[in-house]
């Protein structure tokens, strides 16, 4: 017997004659109010169905309902009115709220068994599916973001970079963006969403890998020819995962692609593809483009040596890598520390 | 048995009554046993007076509940007409349907409590 009722009636008359009904093949729990039922409810117990009479004192059978679809528990718990016949309104209200089937006084026990017996194995079985699905929705998360890394690794080899980049590219993208949505009201957003982001963020550079070696590697300075398809990775990135969309949760491919093909957008407008101006660019590609430019300027190239912290931040803010939001600069300024030290890789 | 046979003769469906206990004739009597401490909890009677129709209902209402989960047909069918009639808004009727209902209360509770 590893299944319970909950049994909840004022009358102690009823509730015995349901206990002996069910006895033989559940755990049963008394309630003598609503109450009571509410706080077995918000015990360990586990209950696989609930016999409910509607006029109780203290808290009615509909002000367990109510509470019951506040927790969410409604909709695992098979909830069974118990009436003498109350008025229709109250009966609509009950089913309303979620109860699943109607006992009417006086009892009749075969019909009373099998219904409910029947409404059990039911839920039971639904509640299964549910944590079979649940399971197999985390282990499909794992996975895109398994795809999403590996394929980011992919394109940093062909940058003839460790794939150390994109996991810092990453970090700090989180850790600026928590800061500005903290700041600021307008850009303010919560931290599932602030975590999405920050994997998009890996991809930022995806269409490199349609960039030709010669210019992708090219140690020195690019022609103004070789520059403009250079330019064409955000454009490419973007196609490239208009290709793939099925394998991602949508929501990160929204963000993906916002940031590959944005992430070199800066705020006067003279940034590439598009030339969007200000908050045009999301404020996730915004942000990708200040830890991008971060990144590599304080990382070696094939085409010049690594600047230190401080002379990276000084470039950046005096617009040598083109402009950018001042609410950002702001922001970054704020945890330039944890930035300088690194702190966003813990 | 004494305690249903007598109720029996006052006209209730002890059959039916036992059926609803899964044939557990103990556990039926030892339930009808707490019919008067469930009929003493209430008072239909001070509500009429009062003139409180919301109570009167309520009470009603679940004494013919308990009534009819026990199979004492006459005071169940007797509660029954109490609460229909309320719930028409014949509280008159219903007050008359409920004086009638008194003595057929005490002499069940009168049985009950007699067969101890």
């Amino acid at each position: 017997m590893d299944m319970t009722i909950l049994i909840v009636d004022d009358i102690e008359i009823n509730r015995a004659i349901l206990t002996e009904i069910f006895k033989d093949e559940y755990n049963i729990i008394e309630a003598s109010n609503g109450v009571e039922a509410v706080e077995v409810l918000n015990s360990d117990v586990k209950i696989s169905a609930m016999l409910l009479d509607l006029l109780m004192p203290e808290m009615d059978g509909l002000g367990v309902l109510r509470k019951m679809n506040e927790s969410g528990q409604i909709k695992s718990i098979p909830v069974f009115l118990i009436t003498a016949a109350n008025s229709d309104e109250m009966l609509m209200e009950g089913y309303n709220l979620g109860a699943v089937d109607i006992i009417s006084k006086p009892f009749t026990p075969h019909f009373l068994r099998s219904r409910i017996n029947r409404v059990i194995e039911l839920y039971r079985h639904r509640n299964e599916l549910e944590s079979v699905v649940a399971e197999q929705v985390e282990k499909l998360n794992r996975m895109n973001q398994s795809v999403i890394e590996t394929l980011a690794t992919v394109i940093e080899f062909r940058d003839c970079e460790s794939g150390e980049h994109v996991k810092r590219i990453s970090g700090l993208t989180n850790l600026l963006l928590t800061q500005v949505s903290n700041t600021y009201p307008e850009y303010e957003m919560p931290k599932a969403e602030i975590e999405k982001i920050a994997l998009a963020s890996v991809l930022h550079d995806v269409g490199k890998i349609a960039i030709p070696d010669g210019i992708l590697n090219k140690p020195g300075r690019l022609t103004p020819e070789e520059f403009e398809i250079m330019k064409q990775h955000t454009v490419k990135g973007g196609e490239i995962l208009q290709t793939i969309p099925e394998i991602m949760d949508a929501e990160i491919y929204e963000y993906s692609f916002d940031i590959a093909r944005h992430h070199h957008e800066r705020w006067d407008g003279r940034g590439y593809p598009d030339g969007l101006k200000g908050d045009e660019t999301s404020i996730g590609a915004q942000v990708v483009a200040v830890a991008d430019v971060y990144d590599a300027l304080t990382s070696e190239r094939v085409y010049k040596k690594a600047y230190d912290h401080e002379t990276a931040v000084r470039m950046i803010r005096n617009g040598e890598c083109g402009t950018f939001n001042d609410k950002l600069l702001s922001a970054f300024a704020a945890v330039e520390d944890k930035v300088r030290n690194r702190e966003w890789l813990d | 048995m004494a305690l249903l046979d007598e109720l029996k003769e006052l006209g209730s469906n002890v059959g039916e009554g036992l059926e609803r206990f899964m044939g557990n004739a103990a556990l039926y009597e030892r339930m009808l046993h707490k019919l008067p401490d469930t009929v003493q909890k209430t008072d239909v009677w001070g509500a009429f007076a009062n003139g409180d129709l919301k109570t009167a209902e309520e009470q009603a209402h679940a004494l013919k509940g308990a009534t009819g989960n026990l199979s004492v047909t006459p005071l169940y069918e007797g509660y029954t007409k109490v609460v229909d009639l309320l719930r028409a808004g014949q509280a008159e009727e219903a007050k008359a349907v409920y004086d009638g209902l008194v003595p057929v209360q005490e002499q069940v509770i009168a049985c009950i409590e007699r067969n101890g």
